[in-house]
């Protein structure tokens, strides 16, 4: 379900400008600089420590930047405009444990006013077969139920930015590539669709790709399998990012 | 509609959606309580609770204050009550620059707080529950001082029981709204650390000058109101009040600040934490606390000590390695527990003996901290089982730096009896009772810090007295001997004789808690053959 306008007049969904975050010592973020557009699905990857988390959470106003701006459709991330335009999917699925499946879905449909989230609600589990658990609870759920669970979360409200870390973990074959369809989905219907994945498969859909390493920004360009799997990063040169590839930018 | 509109107009059934929710998750709560089992908890929590506190008021019987007496706490009491307010606000503001006081659900920060409802409102409910709480407790504690106040100094009773529990619940309540006026502006530490430090000094200043200007002082000033002169006007203590209740307001009014970051955090600690209480597991709520509150071990330590050679004094040298990495917070706790068990001593020497539970319990408190090299040596216990000597032999070398830690720490008790103004008889006492107290206390945290918390899982009476014991011990051994010196000096005898005479006791129970912690380490850590 996604938002078919933005009050914005900027084309972009995310903008980040001179992003940077710290850790104490640890610099996760180095004044990075991104745009991402309307219907764009951008893959995410680096390897562990990169900074892609710390990314997404900023995107998704958990974490505050040390420096630099970020904006959701012209909004500042974080703020209600931008909480109504961000859907964060998790690396570790967080649920109530006193909420079944479907109370989960209506509440949060509910807390977004999601119009009609009984259908969608409905046609979101069946098609992540999660149709016999409506009623469980999902702090009950096996590793990859619950991840489903958690995706099921993020796709019953609506937005224009979808954000999405590590969502392949512990999805058995098929459901990976129902998650890669509800993602392409999400991003023909006008949708930013941000995933951080090792995963290859995301290779054949996204039209994009982003690679961080130690905080900085050095690969902005076409999905490039070698590069997904992350085994094939190029080293950031002091001051520059990949040579010959675009730093950043929407395309 | 612009979307901009269609979010404003979406507010309010994301809120209804809140309170839906809430209201079925507190109806499916109370379905779960069995009322009747309540209740008689309760019950029986307040009838023994109130018979045993009347019981142990009436049987310590202590004695009437004379007027110089009530003259100097008519004339420094408000300060000095004062102080304790500052100290309880300045704690709320370095917790609510960490993200405190609120303790979140981690579902509720992915998904209410992440959701375009006012935040501010999504939190007022819960912030309400914990001021209340809070609000309680103080004033329960309060009212308890208030049956203690009473019966030694002049007054009303039900004027003491009034004005200590409204103290009470205005002091906690006080320290809970600074948290949230920290937490919801986010102040940044140091920030919140110098507003703490200002608010401290003027209470202390308060206190040097005997004067009642801040709020704190005047909150101060109520809680001693049955000592008040006919003359005197109402208006200080209800400006106290007064201010209590604008910092609660300004700390509601701003909740919608509260860091995401830092209320994930906890969140995840918090459950831990709870987890740790229910299970009595105390070394890992101290380790847990210390990760709410961000204390960690310096990254360079205040002194760095020599290499040394050989295995002789490894474990000394390990010990104070450990100490001289001890952030700038910790050692002022230690020494103002330290302060506070000495202004406790001279407390329940000059009448006023529930003190010494005070004494007690800010010396286990302190030994908390002094036994973490110990604690470090069981949170590894592949290392130490690794180890060519045997661990009770490896534990009990750890306990000697600590002790002399502990020496320290009653030190400044001692320097701060005298500097309290306590008798020559009276310093002489906590003289004598330096060593013996040191090495009990840091024993018994010992003790407790290698508690097996799983050991009677299925035995819960068990686990209490395990958890108990150690506690228990220090308030025998640390308040007898004040207590049984006390009664020499009143009745003509010496009382660094009788404390002397105790104290050859209590280094009988430390020798006692030596061997059964030997033993117990000796028994979960064996050497390997």
């Amino acid at each position: 379900m996604t938002r078919s306008a933005t009050s914005s007049t900027d084309s972009a969904v995310l903008r980040a400008e001179g992003l940077r975050r710290e850790y104490d010592e640890l610099i996760a973020l180095a004044a990075l600089d991104l745009r991402v557009g309307r219907g764009e699905l951008v893959a995410l990857v680096g390897p562990n420590g990169a900074g892609k988390t710390t990314l997404l959470a900023i995107a998704a106003g958990l974490l505050d930047p040390s420096d630099g701006t970020i904006q959701i459709c012209g909004a500042a991330a974080g703020s209600v405009a931008a909480r109504a335009e961000t859907s964060y999917i998790p690396d570790t699925p967080v649920f109530y444990q006193d909420l079944s499946l479907g109370e989960h879905l209506e509440y949060i449909a509910r807390l977004h006013a999601a119009p009609d989230w009984q259908a969608h609600g409905a046609s979101l589990v069946e098609q992540l077969g999660l149709d016999q658990w409506w009623d469980k609870l999902p702090t009950q759920f096996s590793r990859g139920m619950r991840q489903k669970a958690s995706i099921a979360l993020g796709f019953i409200r609506p937005f224009s930015l979808l954000l999405a870390d590590e969502p392949f973990d512990g999805l058995d074959p098929p459901s990976r590539l129902v998650l890669v369809e509800m993602l392409r989905a999400a991003s023909a219907a006008g949708a930013a669709v941000i995933v951080s994945t090792h995963r290859t498969e995301i290779a054949d859909i996204s039209s994009r790709c982003i690679a961080l390493h130690d905080g900085q920004l050095v690969y902005d360009g076409p999905p490039d399998r070698s590069v997904i799997s992350s085994g094939e990063l190029p080293v950031p040169r002091q001051g520059a990012g990949a040579p010959g590839r675009p730093r950043s930018g929407t395309r | 509609m612009t979307d901009a509109a269609a979010w404003s107009a979406n507010q309010p059934s994301g809120l209804e959606a809140l309170r839906d929710l809430r209201a079925a998750r507190r109806r499916r709560y109370a379905e779960q309580i069995d009322w009747i089992e309540t209740l008689y908890r309760l019950y029986l929590g307040v009838i023994f609770g109130g018979l045993g506190l009347a019981l142990i008021s009436g049987a310590l019987a202590d004695v009437r204050v004379g007027r110089h007496t009530i003259e100097t706490i008519h004339r420094s009491g408000p300060a000095a009550l004062g102080l304790l307010v500052a100290i309880a606000v300045a704690g709320g503001l370095r917790s609510g620059a960490r993200g405190g006081p609120l303790v979140l659900e981690a579902a509720d920060v992915q998904h209410v707080l992440l959701s375009p409802v006012d935040r501010g409102a999504a939190l007022r409910g819960l912030a309400v529950r914990r001021v209340r709480t809070a609000t309680f407790a103080g004033l329960v504690v309060g009212l308890i001082a208030g049956n203690f106040a009473f019966r030694r100094l002049p007054g009303p009773p039900a004027q003491w029981f009034l004005c200590a529990g409204v103290f009470g619940a205005a002091l906690a309540a006080s320290g809970f709204a600074s948290a949230m006026v920290a937490s919801g502006r986010r102040l940044h530490h140091a920030a919140a650390s110098l507003l703490a430090v200002l608010i401290l000094g003027w209470s202390l200043i308060d206190l040097i000058g005997r004067r009642v200007t801040s709020p704190a002082s005047m909150l101060g000033q109520l809680a001693l109101w049955p000592l008040h002169s006919t003359g005197d006007s109402f208006a200080l203590p209800a400006a106290g009040l007064a201010a209590a209740a604008v910092a609660i307001g300004f700390g509601l009014s701003g909740l919608a600040g509260t860091s995401l970051e830092a209320a994930r955090r906890r969140a995840g600690l918090a459950a831990q934490l709870r987890f740790a209480v229910t299970i009595q597991d105390l070394r890992a709520v101290i380790l847990l606390r210390r990760q709410l509150a961000s204390e960690t071990p310096r990254s360079r330590p205040w002194l760095r000590l020599a290499p040394g050679d050989g295995p002789r004094h490894a474990i000394w040298q390990r010990d104070w390695q450990s100490f001289l990495r001890w952030p700038l917070v910790r050692v002022v706790r230690v020494c103002v527990l330290g302060a506070l068990a000495g202004l406790a001593l001279v407390g329940a020497w000059r009448g006023t003996t529930p003190l010494l539970l005070v004494a007690s319990l800010a010396l286990i408190v302190a030994a908390f901290d002094a036994v973490e090299p110990v604690g470090q040596e069981v949170d590894h216990p592949t290392r130490l089982s690794l180890l060519p000597v045997g661990a009770g032999d490896v534990i009990r070398r750890h306990l000697v730096a600590p002790v002399v830690m502990m020496a320290g720490v009653l030190i400044v008790a001692v320097a701060t009896a005298i500097a309290a103004g306590a008798p020559g008889q009276c310093v002489a006492v906590l003289v004598v009772m330096v060593l013996p107290t040191a090495i009990l206390t840091l024993c018994c945290a010992a003790l407790s810090v290698t508690n097996d918390p799983y050991a009677y899982a299925f035995a819960p009476a068990l686990g209490y007295f395990q958890t108990g014991l150690p506690v228990a011990l220090v308030i025998i051994g640390a308040g007898a001997p004040a207590l049984i010196a006390r009664q020499a000096a009143h009745h003509g005898g010496s009382p660094v004789a009788a404390a002397v005479e105790c104290e050859l006791v209590v280094l009988v129970i430390c020798r006692v808690v030596i061997a059964a912690l030997r033993h117990r380490t000796a028994t979960r850590f064996p050497v390997r053959s």
